[in-house]
């Protein structure tokens, strides 16, 4: 360095360096006396062997620290009116704790405060909170949904329209019931009464690994698959030709994307609904780029050296895509049902809850949505998430529920599978108590209105099946009408609907 | 409130580890109750940790070749060490934790006179982790650096903080290895000889508590490591197999502190508990939440090398809460005391120090959330 260089160097305003490890800032200004520095040592003239004097670290360890600004304020965001405090010792708090803000945890968010405006609420999600319909995810391209219009209401409007405290990104851990406390990871919380509306997870088989396979359940992924498809139209592979997968595949090559359709049954919808309807379906794809493969077992997949990946099967050969999707079921976490030992339906994929009320095993816990199961019976539908929440709300207030009154919104409970070349809608009749459908079939599973296996086993006849519908209807052996099903454009008449339906998946 | 039982915490052991227990806590309640304020003020207990080793407390986790041994046996030995003296407890974890290196390294220079020297409390040394654990979880960068020569690695760097070390101690650490291409794929796992050329000890400034640990930071200047000193190259696997077992067996340093408070509030209850039942969290409550916690931990140790995602988030957990608890009730011990639990010389205020470093020693309950919450995220594709 010059004479001029190093006059000039000591004119620069005097630097600041943190220690990595502990923290330590040397200041240029101030030096490291004690270790015979004398203020107004240059970093850059700190001998090697120098050591934080606090940690013992070397020089390398350090990195230039530029203080950050003063804040004026912690602006407490999502901080309620009534925060919720540690109980005194022995009072139990009235307070409510929901874990999971899909439908399910916000619907019961909404009506806990529409009964009581000063009950103080925590609503614990693992994802960010934000309020959209899930049933849009796979209808959006039919429907010209942007992506970013899918949230109707951002989680912290939510939460301060509600007035509830929200814990967005929150993992539940850990529920220990005898000091009425839930596990987080952002700490224990506590509670009087425990809403579990967690939701139910992609079921994934074994073969297909999360990191090169989607599941699309929520909005992120959700998200992150529509911006994986942004650059080009691609070649999909989605396994399960499920009521989901079909949806999917329906709306993702309207997108123009080419689908292949793997499943295990030789039709599409098969489990759900009889045979003609999957046929029709196909038929009603043929305008569409969407290639259906039955009656395939899928072995594992694998990611091709090229950057591309391969769906192997069990004597199907594979079937190459730039992205795999699967759709293959879901299933509740039993995590937190089992750190409460709660009674948990392992067959069925969910936490037992009473019909009446959704109160599970353990007094003063509910759950309802994705993860309730009554009578052995999942639900998986948007339906009866709102007469759940009701109940659950009028319990925990200790109001009367009236369940007549949240059932008799729908007599009949109504699936739709909006595939749009095929729409089908299946009407199932009768519901009696706030949390299933007691009377023929249950609220949850379709399923039940092909099943054979009750004592009064049902039967499919076809009413009408030419160019413009099908029209089906279950009749159980006794004679009593169970559902009724249409697909195609041309709905049935008004008396044939008998009764009035409602749109059980899609709220818009 | 019965105060027969302060002495006795039950454990379902049975022959050989409950023996080794009794004497453990023989121990505790002697001269290791006697050296407990000494410890926290900077002698390290060489002897009282041997006579532990002697009695069992390092092997008791050890199985038979590369088995798990008795880990529930393994967090009593170090919960009751804790409940006396947590700088003694902590080293216990320290020796246990070097212990579980050794053994699972496959490293036959390591397994054999190395380990069992080791197990017995013979030879004494522990476990530089913080920084690589940190490293894993991104919060920093490797402080050691190996530079591969022929029959081996030289490293170079500062660890700072490494605990239950000494002249004729070591330690297990890993350095990030720097390839001739300029390069760093990869780590390697090493034992640490203190006495080993290129190995100086410096000394760190004082802890507000834990003095007696021999925490120092080591510096090493082209110290060479050669394969019998290898542990795990590369080191990640390694860490990926070891780590809930790592956590697991460190709850028990939680679990002893927070005993040791609540049995510090049972003995002023006599004269005080007519103005303590004003305050929060009471003895029989924590010890409630205390016995339900181990209860968990115990279920958990029944299977410390368990791989499942759902394991070593309960693991994590359960860590977490031991931290909690022993915060919980120190300073709940130190209200339920008063001004006699604030005396320099009162293991109450010692105790509220101890349950610090409980909180924040690597994996520190922040650490802890955060790996909850990384783990708790569902993988998407890329």
């Amino acid at each position: 360095m010059t004479a001029s260089e190093a006059a000039l160097a000591a004119l620069q305003p005097w630097q600041q360096f943190i220690c990595n490890v502990c923290g330590l800032i040397y200041d240029e200004a101030a030096g490291d006396p004690d270790s015979g520095l004398p203020p107004g040592t240059r970093f850059a003239d700190i001998p090697d062997d120098w050591a934080c004097p606090i940690c013992g670290v070397s020089k390398t360890d350090f990195v230039p620290f530029t203080p950050p600004p003063p804040r004026d304020a912690h602006s407490a965001t999502h901080a309620p009116k009534h925060a919720t405090r540690r109980g005194v010792r022995g009072t139990a708090e009235s307070s409510v704790l929901i874990v999971g803000a899909g439908r399910a945890g916000w619907q019961v968010a909404e009506a806990l405060r529409k009964r009581d405006a000063t009950l103080a609420i925590t609503l614990v999600s693992s994802c960010n909170g934000d309020v959209y319909d899930k049933p849009q995810l796979s209808v959006a391209v039919a429907r010209g949904i942007a992506v970013h219009s899918l949230v109707r209401e951002s989680a912290a409007d939510a939460a301060q329209r509600l007035n509830l405290r929200l814990l967005p990104s929150t993992a539940a851990v850990h529920i220990d019931t005898r000091t009425r406390s839930l596990r987080t990871s952002r700490g224990p919380l506590r509670w009087s009464h425990l809403v579990l509306a967690q939701g139910a997870e992609p079921a994934l088989p074994a073969a297909l690994p999360t990191s090169l396979v989607w599941r699309i359940n929520d909005l992120t992924s959700y998200r992150a698959l529509r911006a994986a498809l942004l650059s080009r139209p691609q070649h999909i592979v989605l396994i399960g030709a499920g009521l989901v997968g079909c949806e999917l595949a329906n709306d993702l090559a309207l997108a123009g994307h080419r689908i292949t359709l793997l499943d295990r049954q030789s039709n599409p919808l098969s489990a759900h609904l009889p045979a003609e309807v999957g046929q029709r379906l196909l038929r009603a794809w043929s305008d569409l780029p969407i290639q259906f493969v039955g009656a395939v077992r899928v072995s594992g997949v694998e990611r091709l050296a090229g950057g591309g990946l391969r769906v192997n099967t069990l004597g199907s050969g594979y079937f190459d895509a730039d992205q795999v999707i699967a759709a293959t079921g879901l299933r509740t976490a039993d995590r937190l049902a089992r750190s409460a030992g709660l009674a948990f339906d392992a067959a069925a994929g969910g936490i037992q809850v009473r019909a009446q009320d959704g109160e599970t095993s353990v007094a003063g816990i509910y759950a309802l949505g994705d993860c309730a199961v009554v009578d052995g019976c999942a639900s998986r539908y948007i339906e009866p998430i709102a007469r759940q929440a009701h109940a659950i709300a009028a319990s925990i207030t200790g109001q009367s529920c009236d369940v007549a009154e949240a059932a008799a919104e729908t007599a009949a409970s109504v699936l739709r599978v909006k595939t749009s070349q095929l729409p089908i809608t299946l009407t199932r009749m009768g519901h009696d108590a706030a949390f299933g459908a007691a009377s023929g079939a249950a609220s949850g599973a379709a399923s039940e209105v092909t099943s054979d296996a009750t004592s009064d086993p049902a039967q499919w006849h076809i009413d009408r099946n030419d160019d413009e519908a099908l029209h089906m209807r279950s009749v159980s052996a006794s004679g009593r009408l169970i559902a009724t099903l249409s697909a195609g454009r041309t709905q049935r008449t008004r008396a044939e609907m008998r009764p009035a339906a409602h749109d059980l998946r899609a709220h818009s | 409130m019965d105060m027969t039982d302060l002495q006795t915490a039950p454990h379902p052991a049975s022959g050989a580890e409950a023996e080794m227990l009794g004497a453990v806590r023989d121990i505790a309640n002697g001269a290791l109750r006697v050296a407990a304020e000494a410890t926290d003020r900077g002698i390290y207990p060489r002897d009282l940790l041997q006579r532990l080793g002697t009695a069992g407390a390092f092997s008791a986790h050890l199985g038979p070749g590369a088995e798990a041994g008795d880990y529930a046996s393994a967090i009593h030995a170090m919960a009751a060490v804790s409940r006396v003296c947590g700088a003694s407890g902590f080293m216990v974890w320290c020796q246990q934790v070097c212990g579980l290196y050794l053994q699972q390294s496959g490293n036959a220079a390591l397994t054999g006179p190395v380990l069992a020297a080791h197990a017995s409390g013979e030879r004494l040394g522990g476990t530089g982790m913080s920084n690589p654990m940190k490293t894993y979880a991104g919060i920093e960068t490797m402080l050691l650096r190996a530079t591969p020569v022929p029959g081996g690695y030289l490293v170079n760097g500062t660890l700072p903080w490494v605990s239950h070390i000494g002249s004729d101690h070591y330690a297990g650490v890993l350095a990030a290895v720097d390839e001739p291409t300029g390069e760093s794929t990869r780590e390697i796992m090493f034992l640490l000889r203190c006495d080993a050329p290129g190995v100086a000890l410096r000394p760190c400034p004082s802890f507000s508590a834990m003095e007696g640990t021999n925490t120092w930071a080591i510096r090493c200047t082209d110290v060479f490591i050669g394969g019998d000193a290898l542990m795990a190259d590369p080191a990640r696997p390694f860490i990926g197999r070891i780590r809930g077992a790592f956590v697991l067996l460190q709850t028990g340093f939680g679990l002893g502190v927070a005993q040791g408070a609540i049995d510090s509030m049972w003995q002023v209850e006599p004269q005080l508990g007519h103005v303590n039942r004003y305050l929060d969290d009471r003895p029989d409550d924590l010890q409630a939440e205390l016995d339900a916690l181990t209860a968990r931990i115990e279920t958990l140790a029944a299977n410390p090398f368990s791989a499942e995602r759902d394991h070593l988030i309960d693991v994590l957990d359960a860590r977490a809460h031991a931290s909690e608890l022993a915060l919980r009730a120190a300073q709940s011990a130190l209200l339920h005391a008063g001004a006699r639990g604030y005396l320099i010389s009162s293991e109450v205020q010692r105790r509220v120090r101890e349950s610090h470093f409980v909180a924040i020693v690597t994996p520190a309950v922040k650490h802890l959330r955060k790996e909850i919450a990384r783990l708790s995220t569902a993988e998407t594709p890329a």
